[in-house]
């Protein structure tokens, strides 16, 4: 008895003691890092790209469509239009509601103003969140005029470097800003405008029939009204210390960013959010896995087990039952850049906080687990692409 | 082969308690394995081995081979009462309070020692020796390998004004794991002013972000040091509140944390929480009394086995860990520097970071202040020794009680209400925080009033305060006299301080108040950071008196009678209609009376 009782309790302590050896023994794994230059180099390799810091620079990029070419005056009406409220139905939305930032690119005293002023147009949020630059209305939905919510309760998306798209909208079915400029002006939870409407509202302002008259032969419509405000947002763009470091400013990023853009490009982030823009050149299935499950037993001392069933479609709450293109979970894959300025995340603002979108996009997408340290650095690495809407105006004054 | 599974279990689990024993002094990253494999290795051994064991060993011997052994029926007794006891420091703990943790942890301790011997005994006695497991048991636990506990948080010390590095969220423990164990003080914290100091706040967003538009975003950083350490050390660029769908959380009208518990159901640890949270102050290291957040702050610190358990099982489990052998948590969390002045200075005074100004001087005023007087220790006042401690009808009322649900009985809980001047704000979420914090202040003044030649002199003395009167942001804080001078007709002749129908105090009152100018010694408004030149300030120190003199109007009589009033408000009309265009949900500030004389001269 004493044999049988022998033999196990050595094979354990050899198994255990064997273990312990090859930890022991074997050296932590050897994990690249990159010098400032090599990761560049391998950003730049993987296509990753600065945003262009001159007019000329831009206008080489984006003036890309013969039937609607970029002029200086095009811009100037379009930025007319993007910021007039008088082109809803109440009077009360702009383009620059939801898609919001401070028009004065520098971007100085819009709160102070409120505050000392008796009256002003600005509204609560915006009055604090009008600094942020970054063209959403921080909402969880959007809200058109007269505060009509959207139907699926969408989350409204930065018109910031959305230009360098090749998709729009949640679903990315939408392939110009032009097209989608218009839908904007007459859907009912937007603008809510017919074009007979918007034609007639563009005729009040003397001021248009004059720019239209320089800009466009057919004069004021819908149609043109659309062309301006695309050409306006061509010139939409953000450049941050992501871009300083691409251009060669080592010190643009921290190494904790810098570490971030590495595990960014390795880990498989930049195989669906790349280009300039980095996204929205591609539309893509999500979640792509591991959501299958339809409920989780999570172990609670109350007598009956906490049963948490969670929805096959997302793994978060789908509030306005958003299904993506054509219900298949299809959707643009986001624009990144100014990411850390536009929660809530996801097509309804369903994720609050950006370290709970990397690791929700880490999971599902890319089916992994990342460690606190490692969506740390990603989202350092986010804010890095954080940045200012580059005053492309001053030049040519 | 049953009986030797039994000796070997038992060895093993007295010697996992011998271990931990403290002369043994078992490092803590081994303690805090050891003592759940103590625990859990004994339950199972219970369940699996030893009653049924127990039970056939007596049939066996005492029913069948009618052995009738006395140090077996003590032995059985002896491991009746360890089980028991074992089970209670599980499931109840020795947290203090009560005599039965302090017995059973006594009897657990050495009643194994009992236990062991009459074991051992028994096992002679009989003439049965298996010595070969034993030594391989007791080789087994020699050779225990020292599993080092990967820590989550790679830095040692981190000094917030200094941004040396970076925690993860994970790191700063959320306030509402505090709230189990530590459920009345929980409670006074949640709706406190410490908690409601940063997101939820109207007027610190407004000013935060105000600050980040004046100077640019990167100044947030020296507001957010003191207000919000941990967001700040995370990187977080600036403090961000609670939505609810589209609209602005309600948080500040919200009692008992609500959004904070939600949040740490949802989301555990792994969503951060911003603000002064319950480990904020408690693991401060080391604190300078130069203000503006001189403090070290370090997260690294002793945890028990699956505390950062994302499940509620494993927290339960961890609980139990704790309150069985609570003495590492205890001194984790607090420290004798909590109880100095010095430590409340680094955020209780406050400069310019650039130019030094001093803004807020609270800790310097008390340093001058008869309440600081370190050689007799009877008239020594600390800050806690009037902020933490409980008030009942308009004196302090050391509270006996406890700070832990069944912990030790206290002559003096130290209350964490932290009561000072901002009744309003705590009184939004609940009323006995505006009880005490108002009968704090009305602890502070005294008035008294006279007439010579014609003259009102109406004296006010701080005699409550071991600082200036009001201390604080004190541009931001209004106390002034309110008088009513009447004939004998009732007639009223003369009167001041009166607020107007704009809320706003009218013009000619008597403030007691610090009033800031910018470098063209103009008010600086809600700018307070632009302070270059004092305009004004009527505070009174600690232990001062100061007359204000109203002249009456000329050809008054003889008999008057005088109504003279100390108010207070926390912020003034003008502040809070700035903040109202942000937040349009906010309540406006009421009046509040500190002291009241009537006098009749005749």
């Amino acid at each position: 008895m004493k044999k049988i009782l022998f033999y196990p309790i050595i094979i354990v302590l050899a198994a255990i003691s064997t273990i312990l050896i090859i930890s022991v023994i074997i050296p932590p794994k050897d994990i690249p890092t990159y010098s400032d230059d090599k990761l560049r180099e391998f950003a730049l390799n993987k296509g990753l790209k600065p945003v262009p810091s001159s007019f000329e620079q831009l206008i080489k990029l984006l003036d890309n469509d013969s039937s609607n070419s970029m002029t200086l005056e095009k811009i100037a009406l379009g930025e007319e239009l993007f910021f007039d409220v008088n082109l809803s139905k109440n009077r009360k939305t702009s383009c620059a509601t939801c898609h919001s930032f401070d028009r004065d690119l520098k971007n100085n005293g819009a709160l102070v103003r409120m505050l000392t002023k008796e009256s002003s147009s600005v509204t609560d949020c915006a009055a604090c969140h009008l600094q942020d630059q970054s063209g959403v209305d921080r909402f969880t939905f959007a809200q058109g005029d007269g505060g009509k919510m959207h139907p699926h309760l969408l989350n409204t998306q930065t018109i910031l470097n959305a230009s360098l798209a090749k998709h729009f909208t949640w679903s990315g079915e939408v392939s110009s800003i032009k097209e989608q400029s218009k839908n904007s002006f007459l859907a009912h939870h937007k603008m809510n405008m017919t074009a007979e409407e918007l034609e007639e509202r563009l005729r009040e302002n003397p001021k248009y029939a004059e720019m239209f008259e320089k800009v466009f032969q057919d004069g004021t419509s819908l149609q043109n009204s659309a062309k301006a405000i695309e050409v306006y947002a061509k010139t939409l763009l953000t450049r941050g210390d992501y871009d300083r470091f691409l251009e060669g400013d080592n010190s643009a990023m921290t190494k904790e960013a810098k570490r971030g853009l590495a595990n960014f490009i390795s880990i498989g982030c930049k195989g669906c959010h790349n280009g300039m823009s980095l996204g929205g050149q591609s539309i893509q299935r999500f979640p792509l896995r591991g959501f299958a499950q339809f409920f989780e037993i999570e172990p609670n001392i109350e007598i009956s087990p906490e049963i948490k069933i969670i929805e096959r479609a997302f793994p978060f709450e789908n509030s306005g039952g958003y299904l993506g293109k054509d219900n298949e979970h299809l959707f643009r894959v986001p624009i990144l850049r100014n990411v850390t300025k536009t929660s809530p995340y996801f097509h309804n603002g369903a994720v609050a906080k950006i370290r709970e979108a990397v690791n929700i996009m880490a999971k599902h997408q890319i089916g992994r687990n990342l460690t606190p340290t490692q969506i740390d650095e990603i989202v350092a690495f986010l804010r890095t692409l954080e940045g200012e809407i580059v005053d492309y105006k001053k030049e040519q004054r | 082969m049953r009986r030797v599974f039994v000796k070997i279990a038992l060895f093993a689990m007295s010697l996992s308690g011998i271990f931990m024993y403290a002369p043994f002094g078992l490092s803590w990253e081994n303690f805090r394995v050891v003592q759940p494999l103590h625990i859990v290795g004994s339950i199972l051994i219970m369940l699996f081995f030893m009653n049924s064991f127990i039970y056939r060993h007596i049939r066996r011997y005492f029913f069948i081979k009618k052995i009738n052994s006395p140090d077996g029926w003590f032995l059985l007794l002896a491991f009746i009462l360890v089980t028991l006891s074992g089970l209670y420091l599980f499931l109840v703990g020795n947290r203090g309070g009560d005599i039965f943790g302090i017995i059973s942890f006594n009897i657990h301790l050495f009643g194994s020692f009992v236990l062991a011997a009459l074991f051992l005994w028994h096992i002679i006695k009989a003439k049965r020796q298996n010595a070969q497991p034993l030594a391989l048991f007791v080789a087994i636990l020699f050779s225990y390998p020292s599993v080092s506990y990967s820590k989550i948080t790679e830095l040692s010390l981190l000094e917030i004004e200094k941004k040396t590095g970076v925690y993860h969220s994970e790191d700063w423990t959320s306030s509402a794991k505090c709230k189990s164990c530590h459920s009345e003080i929980f409670k006074q914290w949640s709706n406190s002013n410490h908690k409601h100091m940063a997101g939820s706040n109207p007027y610190y967003m407004v000013m935060e972000t105000l600050a980040g538009e004046v100077e640019g975003q990167e100044f947030r950083k020296w507001c957010m040091s003191c207000h919000n350490p941990s967001a700040l050390s995370l990187g977080h660029p600036k403090t961000t509140h609670a939505m609810d769908g589209n609209l602005v959380g309600n948080e500040h009208f919200e009692s008992g944390a609500k959004t904070l518990l939600n949040d740490f159901k949802e989301h555990g640890n792994f969503r951060v929480e911003e603000g002064v949270s319950c480990i904020t102050c408690h693991q401060i290291k080391e604190a300078k009394s130069k203000g503006n957040a001189s403090f070290t702050l370090s997260l690294d610190r002793e945890k028990y086995l699956l505390e950062d358990s994302k499940y509620d099982l494993g927290r339960w489990f961890s609980e139990k860990l704790i309150n069985a052998n609570p003495k590492v948590h205890k001194e984790s969390y607090s420290k004798e520097l909590y109880k100095e002045s010095r430590y409340c200075a680094s955020c209780h005074d406050e400069f310019h970071p650039q130019n030094g100004i001093k803004i807020v001087s609270t800790f310097q005023e008390w340093e001058k202040s008869p309440f600081n007087n370190p050689k007799d220790k009877t008239k020594h006042k600390s800050c806690i020794d009037c902020h933490m401690t409980y008030m009942k009808d308009g004196k302090f009322a050391p509270l006996r009680g406890t700070s832990t649900d069944g912990g030790v009985i206290k002559d003096d809980v130290k209350v964490h209400y932290f009561a000072g001047s901002n009744h309003f704000l705590a009184g939004l979420r609940d009323k006995v925080h505006e009880e005490q914090t108002l009968q704090l202040l009305r602890t502070s003044a005294k008035l008294d009033v006279a007439i010579k030649d014609g003259v009102l002199e109406v004296g006010v003395k701080n005699v409550g305060a071991g600082h200036h009167l009001p201390t604080g942001v004190a541009d931001f804080r209004e106390m002034w006299l309110e008088v009513e001078v009447k004939d004998k007709d009732k007639k009223l002749i003369f009167s001041s301080g009166k607020l107007k129908s704009d809320g706003n105090i009218e013009e000619g009152s008597r403030l007691f108040q610090k009033v800031f100018g910018d470098e063209n010694s103009k008010p600086v408004g809600l700018l307070f950071w632009k302070y270059k030149t004092l305009l004004s300030d009527t505070r009174i120190p600690a232990g001062e008196r100061r007359v204000e003199k109203f002249e009456l109007p000329k050809g008054t009589k003889k008999f008057l009678h005088v109504n003279v009033k100390l108010n207070f408000r926390i912020y003034p009309q003008w502040v809070t209609d700035a903040v109202k265009k942000v937040f349009p949900v906010l309540l406006d500030p009421n009046v509040v009376e500190l002291a009241s004389v009537q006098k009749e001269f005749k």
